[in-house]
């Protein structure tokens, strides 16, 4: 129970990041190799342990933050990796140096979120999460970057206020209780739920999931996302769609820990159905309207937070380990996607998908990577998000609400329709056909007028698939596969324990 | 009827009907204090320039530090003091420094980023603020600390703060419509959980001054490519 | 003198007399005061006097187009401000038995009234101005009654009558009633509402008459002599009976005769016309201070108006203050 590993946890990245800003990009970029690398494997270390305590209760794990430790540990990591070969030394100073600072301190935060202990400490975590990281979605300075910036931070922030108050009618809620001065740990606030006022229970619960949702992306409240996302640079992007998005998920989770403890399963669930449904038919609709390859996946994130809420909203323990274990796979897919999507616009210069032709030409180890990702992205056995959603779909199918269930599957079909039309077009349409809106583009892939040029690293030549690259995207197929074919045992021990946790018991 | 007959006969005064003394002195105060932050609000809808917002802003916070004072002596809770000391100063001085510095930048015109009248804008608040009263008077919240109309008004101002930023179009409003939405929620902590501990009233506010900082440095990046404060140039992203 | 008492019909009289000599040295005083702080010697403060005294004495001229509304208006409308001071707490701390007829929605529906018929009287006259300055008085009217009416609310709520005698009442109750947050509101509230109806800046410029931006001065310009004599002394009256009411019911009910007492009630008088002199001050003071606002922008003022009014309310209702 020593947890010495989440102290250097908490202090590693934090030291690395705060020495970026001071140290030469080539330093930098071992510093952060190291950093995520140091993290993942402290991360792997704590999932067989019941759970661990360090600074005297202020930071605490237990198997649910596990779960999400591991998650964003492993995204740092293989961006770490792919940020080596993404941003070759010799760029620009200034950019560099803001990048690796705020790359390493975005993950800092995120670490911190999934292991500080207490509502009000997760709250800051995850404030702190979203300034810097609307830093680096600005961090490219064009129009377009500072525009998205702008939205998310400001519908961000307004977000995190109403989770602020969520948090604030909780504290209220335990004050009955624990007297008017206490510490809102977890395990406490857990202990004594059901002598809570349930009226005050739900509101905090509506609040925490209308606040943390904005974070997640759940629609209505997702506008900011897909703008967000697509701008960022790409190392940015993966961070921001697999681990953040994780990490407000945890949020709301915690909140749904105390609530269904308090009021019982069916009002929590049923705010999560609502929220989750609506992610689902409005990013599934919205695939198939994208000219930008990076929309396109910001869309596939906001569709699989949506199958996130869903499967929470059922009942069954299977579902709920479905649900955990679509966050560690979606996070694999998801980066390697976004790792390719870099790749393909550095190599042909532009986002827009009309002009890109004959990917896995050009790209001959991360063009057909990017389309295996895109398969596991679609839910395609055999790989993680595939085990995950039939999970979910079989934890639904048991319970009452089979019908949503098969919602779900229709709906996933069809976001399945729009990013293999993606992959068709894109990779596998040999160059040298003319794009249907005949923009008289010529021919060959190098050729290619950069028309919305998504901007390479000023001042350096377009990296294609150097071999950091082609590492950090296996790793996130391997991670993917791995948790498709065979999750390893101990994985699948702390995923039970994690649903235990959060209430499912059957 | 009969009463008026013989009142006019007789010509005997009439006698006012007995009062209750009304609410404590206490509440009175602390409701108005509450109510001039909300009135703050309103007043931040309608103001034309840049700085007289920023201005705004520093006064709903000095309103908010005069509350925590009030609140903290009247129920003995010592850490109060000072997180009211700390808000005063990072809200009050240091916050709108650094916006007013961002701003000396940009060329403050007559912003005209209202995108409806005034007067419809007050009329929208006002409905959005009755229903905030109206939600909070369904729920058992009971305040050990001040009186409870205080929690409908500082909903009151989250929602207001939040029309704000929808109806104005310029960064500055938006930036000074979250930082009141902060106030708001202030207020609304000051109501039910006055007792949080005094480490996590600090960590709330130097987590304010991060988020002002960089607020102020993306509406430096903006007006830097914008050459504007408007928000009516953010239109490139659909879809 | 001092063991005198009179009866109720006699303190009745009194308190219209009091009005209808009073208000034009309220008006004479305000206006000179405006002309020191404007640094001019200002005109004497008797001035309205001698002016009502020379308009007496001039002849009548009637447009082509006028009838027999251009001569009613000013006498109805004048006949409407003797009536109000009936209803409404002017020299004594108890209601009298006449002041029983109308509460705050009557007292405000005779002085609806009163603009009512000068307005109809400016149409009728078929000049430009008059009609100008009758449409705008009209809307803008129009645009304030919601806030009077939730003034009445509060106070309705408040004291659980509509009577304005019975808010003097509660508010010389107890501190904590005189400042609850509802009272101060209701207060600021109808400190703008007189403001707008007295036609002071920020919304009418009182001095002139600039024809962009007249409202109530419009009304006049068609009527001369005798019947302008009224129309002025009536809008003189229009403004002691609002300071009244903004003093006796909301701010400072202090003062007011206790008993049927002479000596009490001749007391008052001068207690009134102090703090009458004293809203004038203010209303001075916002004059010099502030620009008149563009008449579009009147809206905005209206808002701030009712705002202020639905909040009282609000806060009454729902909440407990």
């Amino acid at each position: 129970m020593v947890g010495w590993e989440l102290i250097v946890v908490m202090v590693v990245p934090l030291v690395v990041g705060l020495a970026s800003w001071w140290t030469p990009a080539k330093l930098s970029r071992v510093l952060s190799l190291a950093s995520g690398l140091l993290s993942f494997v402290l991360a792997l270390t704590l999932i067989p342990a019941r759970s661990a305590t360090a600074l005297s209760g202020w930071l605490r794990v237990d198997a649910l933050s596990v779960v999400f430790m591991v998650t964003v540990a492993f995204l740092y990591m293989t961006t770490a990796v792919f940020a080596a070969g993404d941003l070759r030394p010799g760029g620009d100073k200034r950019y560099l140096r803001r990048f690796f600072a705020g790359f390493n301190l975005f993950a800092w935060a995120m670490l911190m979120a999934t292991a500080v202990n207490g509502f009000a400490l997760l709250w800051v975590a995850i404030e702190i999460t979203t300034i810097i990281s609307a830093l680096l979605v600005a961090i490219e300075g064009t129009d377009t970057a500072t525009e998205a910036a702008w939205k998310y931070v400001v519908i961000a922030s307004m977000g995190l206020g109403i989770a602020l108050f969520g948090t604030i009618v909780l504290y209220e809620a335990g004050t009955v209780v624990f007297g008017s001065s206490y510490e809102p740990f977890y395990s406490e606030l857990l202990r004594a739920a059901g002598r809570f006022s349930p009226e005050l229970v739900r509101l905090s619960f509506v609040l925490a999931v209308l606040g943390f949702g904005t974070k997640m992306g759940l629609v209505p409240l997702h506008t900011w996302l897909p703008d967000a996302h697509s701008e960022a640079p790409t190392a940015v992007s993966a961070l921001l769609s697999g681990a953040l998005l994780a990490v407000s998920f945890y949020a709301i989770l915690r909140f749904y820990q105390v609530s269904i403890r308090t009021l019982g399963p069916a009002f929590p669930r049923d705010i999560l159905l609502g929220f989750g449904l609506a992610s689902l038919v409005l990013s599934s609709l919205s695939l198939a309207n994208q000219r930008d390859l990076k929309r396109l996946f910001a869309y596939s994130s906001i569709e699989h937070m949506g199958v996130l809420a869903v499967g929470m909203s059922f009942s069954t323990r299977i579902a709920v380990v479905g649900v955990l274990l679509h966050v560690l796979a979606h996070a694999a897919a998801k980066s390697t996607a976004f790792f390719g999507a870099g790749s393909v616009t550095n190599t042909f210069g532009t986002k827009d998908m009309r002009r890109i032709r004959g990917g896995t030409a050009a790209l001959p180890w991360s063009g057909p990577m990017l389309l295996l990702a895109v398969l596991g992205l679609s839910a395609m056995p055999p790989f993680g998000l595939f085990r995950s959603e039939f999970l979910i779909v079989s934890g639904g199918l048991t319970d009452p609400k089979d019908a949503v269930a098969a919602v779900l599957l229709v709906l996933g079909s069809a976001a399945t329709l729009g990013l293999s039309w993606f992959a068709s077009q894109t990779m596998l349409t040999p160059a040298g056909r003319r794009p249907p809106s005949g923009t008289g583009v010529r021919g060959s892939s190098e050729e290619l007028a950069p028309a919305e040029a998504c901007p390479a690293l000023p001042g350096s030549p377009p990296a294609r698939s150097s071999a950091w690259i082609v590492a950090a995207m296996a790793t996130g197929l391997g991670a993917l596969a791995l948790l498709g074919v065979h999750p390893p045992g101990v994985l699948s021990g702390l995923l039970e324990r994690a649903a235990r946790e959060l209430g499912a018991l059957r | 009827m009969l009463r008026l007959a013989t009142l006019w006969t007789a010509g005997v005064p009439a006698v006012a009907p007995a009062f209750s003394p009304g609410p404590s002195r206490y509440s009175s105060v602390t409701e108005a204090i509450t109510l001039v932050v909300l009135l703050t609000e309103f007043a931040m809808l309608r103001a034309g320039l840049s700085r007289s917002q920023v201005r705004l802003y520093a006064f709903q916070s000095f309103a908010v530090s005069v509350l925590a004072v009030f609140v903290a002596a009247n129920n003995g809770i010592g850490e109060l003091y000072a997180v009211a000391i700390l808000a005063f100063v990072l809200k009050v001085v240091v916050v709108p420094a650094i916006l007013t510095r961002l701003l000396r930048d940009a060329y403050v015109g007559l912003v005209a980023s209202h995108r409806l009248r005034v007067a419809t804008m007050v009329l929208i608040a006002i409905v959005v603020s009755v229903l905030a009263f109206i939600v909070i008077k369904q729920l058992p919240i009971r305040s050990p600390s001040l009186p409870t109309a205080t929690m409908g008004i500082a909903c009151a101002v989250i929602l207001v703060s939040f029309l704000l930023v929808i109806l104005r179009s310029d960064v500055v409003s938006q930036a000074v419509g979250t930082f009141s939405l902060g106030n708001g929620i202030d207020v609304a902590n000051f109501i039910i959980a006055a007792g949080l501990p005094l480490i996590l009233g600090v960590v709330l506010l130097f987590d304010l001054l991060v988020a002002a900082v960089v607020f102020g440095l993306l509406i430096r990046a903006h007006h830097g490519r914008a050459r504007t404060l408007s928000t009516e140039t953010l239109e490139q992203l659909r879809g | 003198m001092a063991g005198i008492d009179l009866t109720p019909v006699q303190i009745q009289v009194f308190q219209v007399l009091a009005i209808v000599v009073l208000a034009p040295l309220l008006s004479g005083a305000i206006e000179h005061l405006e002309g020191r702080l404007q640094g001019r010697r200002g005109p004497r403060i008797l001035q309205p006097y001698y002016d009502l005294a020379k308009l007496f004495r001039k002849e009548t001229l009637l447009p082509e187009d006028a009838g027999w509304v251009f001569v009613a208006g000013p006498l109805v409308a004048f006949m409407c401000y003797l009536v109000v001071p009936l209803l409404i707490p002017v020299l004594t701390a108890y209601p009298l038995p006449l002041g029983f007829m109308g509460d705050i929605l009557g007292g405000g529906f005779i002085l609806g009234l009163a603009g009512f018929v000068v307005a109809l009287a400016a149409a009728q006259s078929g000049g430009p101005y008059a009609q100008l300055g009758s449409s705008r008085s009209m809307t803008f009217g129009a645009l304030i009654e919601p806030s009077m009416l939730f003034i009445t609310f509060t106070v309705a709520l408040v004291t659980t009558t509509d009577l304005p005698y019975f808010e003097a009442a509660a508010s010389r109750a107890s501190l904590g009633q005189a400042v609850r947050p509802a009272h101060l509101l209701a207060a600021v509230a109808f400190f703008l509402v007189v403001l707008g109806d007295t036609g002071r800046i920020p919304v009418e410029t009182h001095a002139s008459t600039l024809e962009f931006g007249m409202i109530d001065e419009a009304r006049l310009l068609e009527h001369s002599g005798p019947l302008l004599a009224l129309l002025k002394w009536g809008s003189a009256m229009k403004q002691m009976i609002l300071y009244t009411i903004l003093v006796n019911v909301f701010v400072a009910p202090w003062g007011l005769a206790g008993s049927r007492a002479l000596s009490a009630v001749l007391l008052a008088i001068p207690v009134l016309m102090g703090k009458a002199f004293g809203v004038g001050v203010v209303f001075a003071v916002i004059d010099n201070s502030f620009s008149k606002l563009r008449l579009f922008k009147i809206t905005e003022f209206m808002a701030g108006a009712f705002l202020l009014a639905a909040l009282a309310v609000v806060v009454l209702y729902l909440g407990s203050g």
